[in-house]
């Protein structure tokens, strides 16, 4: 297979063979589309599950494979695989944002659920007390501000790349890590 | 140096950040998984477009046919043909500026 850059592009073997779960695709630009899609999802499924969660998502699983349901519907569109991973990271981010907006609104008229809590106390488990505080006190974080901390102290982003994750200006990114920073530590001097 | 400095509040959400992201894994079918939902999602929205597609089609289509339905069945009076042979069709006789009946100069 050849990529559209016209450097070659190793086709990898999924998981579950292609003809058990769909019709043999005749059309060569979408067995290029699912070869594609495939390599992606091996490649950033895992980190883009951890961002998910990561970002506070209730149900990472699904935000993920939504994110993927949009790159598989825009494939045409996508220059080349390293836009594919910032485009799956915006939409994860996006997504997630989304998710959020909507829970605080759904719990603005009914109390949360004990399941709910569980599933977060599930995920923070096997961290130490220091480190499930700081994880706790960055939830209740505004949520550009928890973005903006999460981009850059666990995937290392520059700015400029955590301001095309979000749609922001690399000024807004500044302000927005500053704050949480500054929230964050004087949460823990609080806690002292 | 301050125990709660901004640096070391960012070495430590690094830390953290780093260790709740070591426990999360991703399901072993999850491909297999989204992949379905995609195609199945697909196939809905292609048929959901070809059943607009049809359905925009067959109102034009009716719209059109009505339309041609409520012209007036008895000829017109633009391509009567009558009292011309030459390529020059009859008019009626106009209203000329100061004239309060039709000119004779006018037919």
């Amino acid at each position: 297979m050849r990529h559209r850059s016209g450097i070659p592009v190793p086709v990898p073997q999924p998981a579950v063979p292609a003809e058990a779960l769909a019709p043999a695709i005749d059309d060569p630009a979408d067995a290029e589309r699912e070869a594609g899609v495939a390599r992606l999802f091996e490649l950033h499924y895992t980190p883009m599950l951890r961002l998910a969660v990561l970002l506070g998502a209730d149900d990472p699983e699904n935000v993920v494979a939504e994110a993927y349901y949009q790159i598989y519907r825009r494939w045409r569109r996508l220059r080349d695989t390293a836009a594919a991973e910032a485009y799956l990271r915006s939409t994860v981010c996006n997504l997630t944002r989304m998710r959020i907006r909507h829970l605080q609104m759904a719990r603005k008229h009914a109390v949360r659920s004990p399941d709910e809590m569980v599933a977060s106390a599930e995920s923070t488990a096997l961290l130490r007390d220091d480190q499930r505080a700081l994880i706790d006190t960055l939830r209740q974080l505004p949520t550009r501000q928890r973005e903006a901390l999460v981009l850059r102290h666990w995937l290392g982003l520059k700015e400029s790349e955590i301001a095309a994750a979000m749609g922001i200006s690399p000024g807004s990114v500044k302000t927005h890590t500053a704050r949480g920073i500054a929230a964050l530590t004087q949460a823990m001097e609080a806690r002292k | 140096m301050n125990d709660t400095s901004p640096d070391r509040t960012e070495r430590e959400l690094g830390e953290a950040l780093a260790a709740l992201a070591d426990g999360v894994r991703g399901a072993p079918d999850a491909y297999s998984t989204a992949r379905g939902d995609w195609l199945r999602r697909e196939r809905r929205r292609r048929l959901v477009l070809a059943v607009l597609i049809a359905v925009v089609f067959t109102l034009a289509t009716l719209i059109g046919l009505w339309v041609l339905n409520q012209t007036p069945s008895d000829r017109g009076v633009i391509f009567s043909g009558a009292g011309s042979t030459s390529g020059v069709l009859a008019s009626l006789p106009r209203t000329l500026p100061g004239c309060l009946v039709p000119c004779a100069s006018a037919v």
